[in-house]
């Protein structure tokens, strides 16, 4: 089940997040050269005073085991996923805009809250 | 033994027996040349409920159905309950080799040595390549479903068909291709008395002479041949075989030649143009002689293209691989040169609804947080606006009543929400919008218009000042998407130091509308609300909220803007405090119903492609007088050409007329119906709609079916706008 996830949005111009010391233990996933979801506890300190940094609990996410991500994603999704790990990759999967982290261990899978209900009946 | 049924009739069958190879033994044989490679159109049938599958390409299975295709007719659709989505793989590689005979093999060897990842599909082996789209995507049916293969280069290799004989009789039963006889025979079949003409297989000889035609009743009992010197002679047999040449098995690249596609082997070759017919079935998949074809080169039509399209030949079932060498034969008798091949398309076999669906998904309507309160509190559930939204909760004017006369709450959440930081905020925004926006003070808010560089509108909304340099904008629902787009566009078309955020899907929106709209408010937290058009941060049940004062109901309105992990208790805390207020929620049927008493347009349905704010009666949401904005050129422009059309409001008695109705003005069409409704207020239909002028002059009425509308001012409702103010 994809569940609510709650972290930062943050905006700001691209050296701004380059130079960024993000808190420990946090996951950053990097939507845009100007865009940050983070995820995790603690303070952000960016060299942007025009930063946007807000509440996200837009996305809904969840964990899935690596081959069975793959299998999935294997009659879902027309990009070719990335090969090495870790690695952030998003675009269409099942005909939804989807985010996807892969590390060793498992493949995070990330979408709108709005589209979760969706992609759950799309999803095995 | 094994067996399956053809007909009606069991089949046995020895394994690894393709249907066609079993019917033949067992004695049945369908009519037309059969070539047992896949490329002809004469064997194929309804196999366990699918059609067009060629019995030469399909093993036998004990207890499988097959029907023979009616003659002449097609086979009957799939009922629905047996039709089921082909499961999709989709691969990458370098290199998709289509064809594993000789020349494929080593291209494929070749492409692995160089270190290229490549794919080879091969129809004997189960992968059958059927369409080459722009990507390059190869599109192929294997074991597993349906394969997409995005790849960089196709390599096609997939060898050379046999020529079918057109000629009298060509469509009885007992004629063979060389190479299918030889197939045959490598089987153990008995073909009986053998006649064969042009190369025949290993171990035969041929008759001399040209074929002429074939004799028999529905099976073949003689072949007949011409000598040089016009002479004929009748060859009696059971079997003909005819070895009249090859020709490129080549569709796939033809359809693919201009994606950069490479053919080699004998798919490349050359193809035999084999002696102009001069009698019988050219395209026996639709059915096209030669008369026919004769026929439509004396209308005029000579190019190769044009009498595929005048004759259908070469669309049926086997996509050309049977009249293709014929017609460029004929052709080229006709006009004295040959012509190329014609187009292919995707896809060279028949597939099934199954696996045209392979992969497709119905385009995705996001919900809102608060979807499952609407369909708990049993709403009527549509897609609005580009999101699944609550229609009714079953009882509209009650809905409706409770705005007018109390307090109700909306889920408007899927209005589009924007947030834009930055020094060069307020110049992106300056320029965009068609008003003057440095003059807004922080905590206040206006209505915009979005127009594109034609002048015309594309959308609304609001601009609502943070601080000097912080904004929050919103935009239609259906909308916000395309704002986004649009306001980036320009923001990096224009280099501005901004930062954008679509807010759309993180935060939720409840609007709380109705004359005790403050009182429940109060009761919730909400000790100084905003004044009209302004906005506020403020803790609502104890949640984070962004209040923004403003109506769309023409009641007394406050917007709850928050993060949509809140909406739930916020819409449920509301409800709760609501309750002795007879607080209920309003769906999107109540609400058009409030707006447009109100008179307020819904861009996209009130509006259309070439509204421009003059025509819309909005001329006072553009200020002129500003030194640019997005549409301004325009806008000065077609507003010096004379007032042609005008959306207006309509009165009628009666109950409202159809959305799209035809306004009529003395008996001529005048116009239409863009949003139409009964006011229980005004108690009366009340109506905008696209009025053209007479004259210069809007007609004062009009006639919609059958009934007298009076053109009328908008708002229909409470026009000084007070309740909305108070």
């Amino acid at each position: 089940m994809l569940e609510r996830l709650e972290g930062l949005r943050i905006i700001a111009n691209a050296q701004a997040l380059d130079a960024a010391v993000w808190p420990n233990g946090s996951r950053v996933f990097r939507l845009a050269a100007d865009d940050v979801f983070l995820l995790g506890d603690g303070e952000v300190h960016l060299d942007d005073p025009h930063a946007i940094v807000e509440l996200e609990t837009g996305f809904s996410g969840m964990s899935m085991e690596p081959a069975a991500a793959l299998d999935w994603l294997e009659s879902t999704c027309e990009w070719e996923l990335p090969g090495q790990r870790p690695a952030f990759a998003q675009g269409a999967v099942a005909g939804l805009a989807v985010k996807l982290w892969f590390d060793e261990t498992e493949v995070f899978v990330m979408t709108a809250s709005a589209l979760a209900a969706e992609l759950e009946e799309r999803m095995p | 033994m094994a067996a399956f049924t053809f007909d009606g009739s069991s089949v046995p069958f020895d394994s690894g027996d393709s249907v066609l190879l079993a019917l033949r033994k067992a004695g049945t044989i369908p009519g037309g040349t059969l070539c047992f490679a896949g490329d002809c159109p004469h064997c194929v049938a309804t196999v366990d409920g699918v059609s067009y599958v060629r019995m030469c390409q399909v093993s036998c299975r004990d207890g499988m159905t097959v029907e023979p295709h009616p003659v002449g007719g097609a086979p009957p659709l799939p009922d629905g309950t047996t039709a089921h989505t082909a499961p999709l793989q989709i691969r990458h590689c370098d290199l998709v080799v289509i064809g594993q005979g000789e020349s494929g093999s080593a291209a494929a060897a070749e492409a692995i040595a160089r270190g290229r990842r490549v794919i080879t599909l091969d129809s004997k082996q189960g992968a059958d390549a059927i369409g080459i789209y722009a990507g390059l995507t190869v599109l192929a049916r294997s074991q597993y479903g349906l394969e997409r293969i995005h790849c960089d280069d196709v390599v096609v290799a997939t060898g050379a068909a046999e020529i079918q004989p057109v000629c009298t009789g060509s469509d009885l039963s007992g004629i063979y291709t060389a190479r299918a006889a030889e197939y045959l025979l490598a089987h153990g079949v008995d073909l009986g008395t053998v006649v064969a003409v042009g190369d025949p297989p290993p171990g035969h000889a041929s008759v001399s002479g040209q074929l002429v035609r074939f004799e028999g009743e529905g099976r073949v009992a003689a072949v007949v041949t011409r000598d040089w010197d016009g002479t004929e002679h009748t060859h009696p047999c059971d079997t003909a075989i005819v070895g009249l040449g090859l020709h490129p098995r080549d569709a796939l690249f033809r359809m693919a030649r201009d994606l950069g596609v490479t053919v080699v082997g004998d798919a490349a070759i050359d193809a035999t143009i084999p002696p102009p017919p001069q009698a019988g079935t050219i395209c026996p998949c639709a059915n096209v002689t030669a008369d026919d074809v004769k026929n439509v080169w004396d209308r005029g039509f000579h190019e190769m293209e044009l009498m595929k399209r005048a004759t259908l030949a070469g669309t049926g079932t086997c996509q050309g691989m049977a009249c293709l060498p014929h017609l460029r034969s004929l052709l080229a008798d006709l006009g004295g040169t040959v012509q190329p091949p014609f187009t292919a398309r995707p896809v060279t076999k028949q597939i099934t609804f199954g696996e045209i669906s392979a992969g497709a998904h119905l385009r995705a309507y996001p919900r809102t947080a608060l979807d499952g309160e609407h369909r708990r509190l049993g709403a009527e559930m549509d897609r609005i606006g580009g999101w699944w939204r609550p229609w009714t909760y079953g009882d509209t004017e009650g809905e409706y009543w409770a705005v007018r006369n109390g307090v109700s709450i909306g889920d408007v959440s899927t209005l589009g929400k924007m947030i834009v930081t930055g020094p060069d905020s307020a110049e992106l925004l300056e320029r965009l919008y068609p008003t003057r926006i440095a003059g807004i003070k922080p905590g206040r808010s206006k209505y915009v218009l979005i127009l594109d560089e034609r002048g015309y509108v594309l959308d609304d909304g609001l601009v609502c000042r943070d601080g000097e340099y912080e904004w929050f904008l919103t935009f239609t629902s259906s909308g916000a998407t395309f704002a986004e787009m649009w306001v980036r566009d320009w923001a990096e078309s224009w280099e501005l130091d901004v930062r954008i955020l679509n807010r759309t899907m993180s935060l939720g929106a409840i609007n709380v509308t109705g004359p005790h709209a403050k009182e429940l408010l109060e009761r919730v937290g909400l000790s100084d609300p905003p004044s009209y058009m302004g906005h506020a941060s403020a803790q609502i049940a104890g949640i984070d909220c962004r209040v923004f004062r403003l109506s769309f109901t023409g009641e007394l309105s406050f917007e709850l803007h928050h993060a949509i992990a809140d909406s739930v208790e916020l819409w449920r805390a509301l409800l709760d405090a609501g309750a002795d207020l007879d607080l209920r929620p309003h769906g999107i049927d109540a609400l058009l119903k409030l707006r447009l008493e109100k008179g307020h347009i819904l861009v996209g349905q009130d509006s259309d492609f070439d509204s421009t704010p003059r025509r819309l009666h909005h001329e006072w949401a553009v200020d002129l007088s500003k030194e640019f904005f997005v549409g301004k050129a325009a806008t000065i422009r077609t507003n010096k050409a004379p007032l042609n059309k005008q959306l207006v409001g309509l009165t009628m008695d009666g109950p409202a007329p159809h959305e799209g109705a035809v306004i009529w003005s003395d008996g001529d069409y005048n116009g239409y119906v863009t949003s139409s409704t009964w006011s229980p207020v005004t108690e009366q239909s009340v109506l905008l709609g696209w009025l053209h002028l007479r004259n210069g002059e809007l007609p004062t009425e009009a006639t919609i079916e059958e009934r007298r509308a009076i053109v009328s001012p908008v708002p229909f409702y409470d026009p000084d706008g007070g309740r909305a103010r108070a």
